[in-house]
């Protein structure tokens, strides 16, 4: 970076701090500081804080995984959700985006999926907690809801191959168009998925 | 360089992908005519992308590219064949993604290699027609031979000696079979059965379709499997990540595959 020496410390500090968040460029990095620089002092100490207590207060539900402050977190506690039913997901927010959906199941997230070439294996999921939930909880099925991609679809079927000895039913997310999609430019691979899982009206 | 297009038209199987910011990635194709290079595809990780499902990696896809600066961009890409039969079979993606990782390990960028792309073609057409596991060792063995490492079989590779038909140390650092008088000179090895020898003679000298039809049973599958491993090992000082996996999935019970 380019910040000449009569920049201030802790300047200095701060901008190599934004440097190292994910997509944010050194010009970004020199704005984002400057910017707090003229901020009010309440609200440079608010995001202080923010980022004290997401680090000293989240923590893992020590059920699913999920991010949480209150262990177990919300989805595990609620008596009212469906215990039967376990939506596996990659992330924690995978979780949102299924509860946006109004799925009334319970959780487990993985943090990853397989990724052979870039050496992330099984031992790097938390398969051994889901595996470990089966075993005490009255769990009838498990849906797979990793990304339709080439690990998404690897790490559904290892965890089918997994959990099916077990006795519990293994399901995966449909697979085919998206809405708004452009048949014309869909690959094969989702067009004959669609054709297969066609319904009738 | 100067005189390149500055767009061009090639077919590639995709080899790996890195998300890169929000919503782009990063791809590595071995391509016909270009052999190993990066390009990026943006917003390739949105919904509506039109190129989305075409750069899955181990799919063959004909693509148009446009040099730029610092990294060529995808402009437009088309699957050929997504090879849904190997994606749907965890051993078989899991060796045609370790397939797929050799190509890019043996390789340099921009440094086509003759008869690689048509040999990770043979190979994955092969697995999604069925073809059992053991063809991965078929890419292995001509892998390694065009990359420049022929394994010397048909005689000792230290002195050139007439080999006994019996099993046989295979030295990685010899690159080959090494007679007995050689041995303490061959820097360490495997000794493999002469089952063995004959079916890497064979993976040396016939098609792929001929290797893939033979019957070699577990026993004999799995000594090849060391035996090749040792060597690629060797060759590129480093375990391949995706043998790790292949080695996990072996270990699962079988069962079967997702409806």
């Amino acid at each position: 970076m380019s910040e000449g020496a009569g920049t201030p410390e802790p300047i200095t500090r701060l901008i190599e701090a934004f440097h190292k968040l994910p997509g944010i460029g050194p010009k970004s990095a020199q704005r984002l500081a400057y910017h707090v620089l003229r901020t009010p002092p309440q609200e440079a100490e608010a995001l202080a804080a923010a980022l004290r207590d997401v680090k000293a207060r989240i923590r893992f539900c020590s059920v699913c995984l999920n991010i949480t402050e209150s262990d177990p977190c919300s989805y595990c506690q609620d008596a009212r959700r469906d215990a039967s039913t376990i939506c596996v997901v990659e992330q924690a927010l995978d979780i949102l985006a299924i509860e946006r959906i109004g799925f009334r199941g319970r959780y487990h997230v993985l943090h990853g999926v397989l990724n052979p070439i870039e050496g992330v294996g099984p031992e790097e999921l938390h398969l051994k907690e889901l595996l470990q939930r089966l075993g005490n909880e009255e769990v009838k099925e498990v849906i797979m809801a990793t990304n339709p991609s080439l690990e998404g679809e690897a790490t559904a079927m290892y965890v089918h191959r997994l959990v099916a000895p077990l006795g519990v039913r293994v399901s995966r997310l449909a697979r085919g168009l998206p809405s708004g999609a452009d048949l014309e430019f869909t690959d094969d691979l989702t067009l004959s998925r669609a054709l297969e899982g066609r319904q009738d009206f | 360089m100067g005189e390149r297009p500055r767009v061009y038209k090639t077919e590639g199987i995709i080899l790996r992908r890195r998300n890169l910011g929000e919503a782009d990635s990063i791809f590595t194709v071995y391509s016909d005519r270009e052999g190993k290079f990066d390009a990026v595809a943006r917003g390739v990780r949105k919904a509506r992308s039109h190129m989305r499902g075409h750069l899955e990696p181990l799919t063959r896809t004909r693509m148009m590219i446009a040099r730029g600066r610092s990294i060529d961009v995808f402009t437009q890409a088309e699957t050929v064949t997504s090879y849904r039969a190997i994606r749907e079979d965890l051993e078989r993606a899991a060796g045609a993604v370790y397939c797929a990782e050799l190509a890019d390990r043996f390789t340099a960028e921009h440094a086509p290699q003759d008869g690689l792309y048509a040999l990770l073609i043979d190979t994955f057409d092969a697995l999604e027609a069925g073809a059992p596991l053991h063809t991965v060792r078929f890419f292995e063995v001509s892998l390694v031979a065009l990359a420049g490492y022929e394994l010397q079989l048909d005689a000792c590779a230290l002195c050139g000696a007439r080999l006994p038909e019996a099993d046989t140390l295979l030295s990685a650092t010899a690159g080959g079979l090494v007679c007995g008088p050689c041995r303490a000179g061959a820097g360490g090895g495997r000794v493999v059965s002469i089952r063995a020898v004959k079916v890497l003679r064979h993976a040396g000298r016939a098609g792929i379709d001929s290797f893939a039809a033979l019957d070699l049973g577990e026993a004999l599958a799995r000594e090849l499997q060391a035996a090749l491993g040792d060597v690629i090992r060797h060759l590129l000082e480093r375990e391949p990540s995706a043998g790790r996996f292949v080695d996990d999935v072996s270990r699962l019970p079988v069962g079967a595959t997702l409806p």
